[in-house]
């Protein structure tokens, strides 16, 4: 489900802006170290669960105010390498902020320990995870189908032209399609905080992940993006139980896969 | 002669005759090179190893029998194939003599057949039990102690302890060094009875642990005994308290950088953890204890397994330029074998016929909380052990000649 959740976040800015956002890792470990700050300084987990992705947002807003709406006229050149080195940057500054040592975060009080499932045994903080990942996962898909504003965001994607056309402020579209990718990616690293705890690099260990779930499910499709995550999460945990030496390789086995048979992912048109 | 063109013969005669100088000058100076990495799987660690073998020189005032020590410093990014090219560049282009390093075990088997291609001397952590054992040769050595030591110590004394554990899950990293302590856990398990109901291999670099955790639980063991290192032993510690079976199931870290990956975990999850490490830095001994108080002094924080190390094996090869009297690579090598020294983690030895460093290995039970005197206070030492590897098991048949 977070690998659902960072998909989708990605493949909103790739679909909008159609540029490959190499800085979403470091705005997934941004919004983990945000949480733990957070709490740190408040000592509420749920309150911090709320406040670090808006963070994030924030951060996003900034970043795309700042620098990648100053490069559209530039070209994707200059955008991918703005990501990329806004990535290390990011990873940089975590280092100096953070201190480059991992940080162990656990979870609140009342989500420790686990629950017999009869068959196995599970942590209760992850099944929380997961059902929360999946709300915010349909609560995005309904706002992006159900809504007016969700509408003209899906339009961005398929015809920027059109769309500017029509009498819309295209820039503020992308701010707000930015904005809400970096949400995702935060509320994602927030959560996955207690679960895998925190390191400068855990944003790269996230972020190729991401790409896969992305190209999986065709570049800048959401719904690919969704059904790609939870594909890559499914794969990897049956693989696990029989042979576990392949679990991470069966990532990138599923991606060759699927791309064989469909070159334009799984729900692709382009 | 005009006077000017007289000026000029003088003053390239002056830069002639000085130039040699120059190079007379160069030529005594000692080039040590730390192959430590900076990017890639052990990237966090490669800063600290740095820190430890520079406090090694330091202590001689960058000076070994007289000649000015230069110390550079490569980025082997955890890749064979990286590390060896950039060894090789520096052997030739910086003049390196002296190589130590990498930190992982598959990445220094690759420099240690650079280091016996080029005749250059090479020490080595530890982890693989190759280059002491079946990949020997007159340059390389091992300063952390052989698998079976550390396997032995850990076995013998977790079972002196909980003489009930005797169902064991394994949880191991799929490389060199993995495959050795495993090799050897499963043989000094078998003079306890021990069974092992599940031995389960991950990649290195492996975040998610979930899946091998579930595994782990399904098999109901008495104790969990990890084989890997770093943030891939902090992650999988991390989530067998997620799932719940620390505190209640006994882990076993068994070759451990010690603080490095306790300060990582939370005291809730260290509770009921076990650990096997090269060192730590209670270690009773002299050296120890001084090299401790300098390096908190410098960094705020006690040092762990990697940087004691890089400090470790750069003393021990100034031991050995100090017996040789010599600073010729093939004079300090025969200096190094055979070498017995009082130094970091106490008695070391170095086994002449396999280039092992012979030495204790530490055992420690981590402390509840409530029992912890400050934030360090991870652990007490509760044995070492330094048995050497018997001979039936040893693979270094024949160190070779230079």
């Amino acid at each position: 489900m977070l690998y659902a959740l960072m998909g989708l976040g990605l493949a909103l800015i790739t679909g909008i802006l159609n540029i490959p956002n190499f800085a979403h890792g470091a705005l997934f470990a941004v919004g983990a170290y945000l949480l733990v700050t957070v709490v740190g300084a408040i000592g509420n987990f749920w309150l911090a669960l709320v406040i670090a992705p808006i963070g994030v947002a924030l951060l996003g807003i900034a970043i795309e105010y700042a620098g990648i709406r100053r490069l559209y006229a530039a070209g994707h050149d200059y955008q991918l390498l703005f990501t990329f080195g806004l990535a290390l940057i990011l990873n940089e500054l975590i280092i100096v902020i953070w201190g480059p040592v991992g940080i162990s975060h656990l979870p609140p009080a009342i989500l420790r320990g686990g629950v017999d499932l009869g068959f196995t045994f599970y942590p209760k903080y992850r099944l929380f995870v997961m059902v929360l990942a999946g709300l915010l996962v349909v609560a995005t898909w309904l706002f992006l189908e159900r809504t007016r504003y969700g509408a003209i965001m899906r339009a961005g994607i398929e015809n920027k032209e059109m769309v500017s056309l029509l009498g819309i402020d295209i820039h503020r579209l992308f701010t707000a399609a930015f904005a809400l990718g970096a949400y995702l990616a935060g509320i994602a690293g927030a959560l996955t905080a207690p679960i895998r705890g925190l390191s400068p690099g855990m944003g790269v260990d996230m972020l190729g992940i991401a790409f896969v779930v992305v190209a999986l499910g065709g570049l800048g499709n959401l719904l690919g993006a969704i059904a790609a995550g939870l594909l890559i999460g499914v794969a990897q945990a049956v693989v696990a139980a029989y042979w576990t030496e392949a679990s991470t390789a069966v990532i990138f086995a599923v991606m060759a896969a699927v791309l064989l048979v469909r070159p334009q992912g799984l729900f692709g048109i382009r | 002669m005009k006077r000017r063109d007289m000026l000029k013969v003088g003053a390239a005669a002056a830069a002639g005759l000085g130039f040699p100088a120059i190079i007379r000058a160069q030529q005594k100076e000692v080039v040590m090179l730390g192959i430590w990495p900076a990017t890639g799987a052990f990237a966090d660690v490669g800063p600290i190893l740095d820190r430890g073998m520079q406090m090694a020189l330091e202590e001689r005032g960058m000076r070994v029998l007289g000649r000015p020590v230069k110390y550079i410093v490569r980025d082997s990014a955890t890749q064979a194939g990286v590390a060896t090219r950039r060894v090789e560049e520096a052997v030739d282009g910086d003049g390196v003599k002296f190589v130590i390093g990498p930190w992982s075990s598959g990445v220094a088997l690759a420099v240690s057949e650079v280091a016996k291609r080029k005749k250059v001397f090479h020490y080595f952590s530890g982890g693989t039990e190759d280059i002491s054992g079946a990949r020997c040769h007159r340059y390389s050595f091992q300063w952390a102690a052989s698998p079976y030591t550390a396997a032995k110590t850990v076995v013998d004394n977790f079972m002196k302890a909980n003489p009930k554990a005797k169902r064991w899950h394994l949880l191991v990293a799929d490389y060199a060094f993995g495959w050795s302590v495993e090799k050897y856990i499963k043989e000094v398990g078998k003079s306890h009875g021990l069974e092992f109901v599940g031995a389960d291999r991950h990649p290195l670099g492996e975040r998610e642990f979930s899946n091998y955790v579930q595994k782990a639980a399904a098999n109901k063991p008495d104790a969990v005994a990890m084989i890997n290192f770093g943030l891939d032993a902090v992650a999988a510690a991390r989530e067998i308290f997620n799932f719940g079976l620390t505190p209640k199931v006994p882990l076993i870290m068994s070759w451990s950088s010690g603080v490095e990956e306790l300060v990582q975990l939370a005291p809730e999850i260290r509770e009921n953890i076990w650990v096997g490490s090269n060192f730590y830095y209670t270690a009773d001994t002299p050296v120890a204890k001084n090299f401790v108080r300098s390096y908190e002094a410098k960094f705020g924080n006690p040092p762990g397994y990697a940087p004691s190390a890089a400090y470790g094996m750069t003393r021990m090869m100034l031991h050995a330029f100090d017996r040789a009297k010599s600073v010729e690579v093939q004079d300090v090598i025969k200096g190094l074998e055979g070498i017995e020294v009082d130094d970091l983690v106490g008695r070391m030895r170095v086994d002449a016929n396999t280039h092992q460093t012979l030495r204790p290995y530490f055992f420690m039970r981590c402390k509840p909380k409530s029992a912890m005197k400050h934030p360090n206070d991870f652990a007490d030492i509760i044995a070492t052990g330094d048995t050497p590897l018997p001979k039936e098991y040893a693979a270094c048949k024949d160190i070779g000649s230079f």
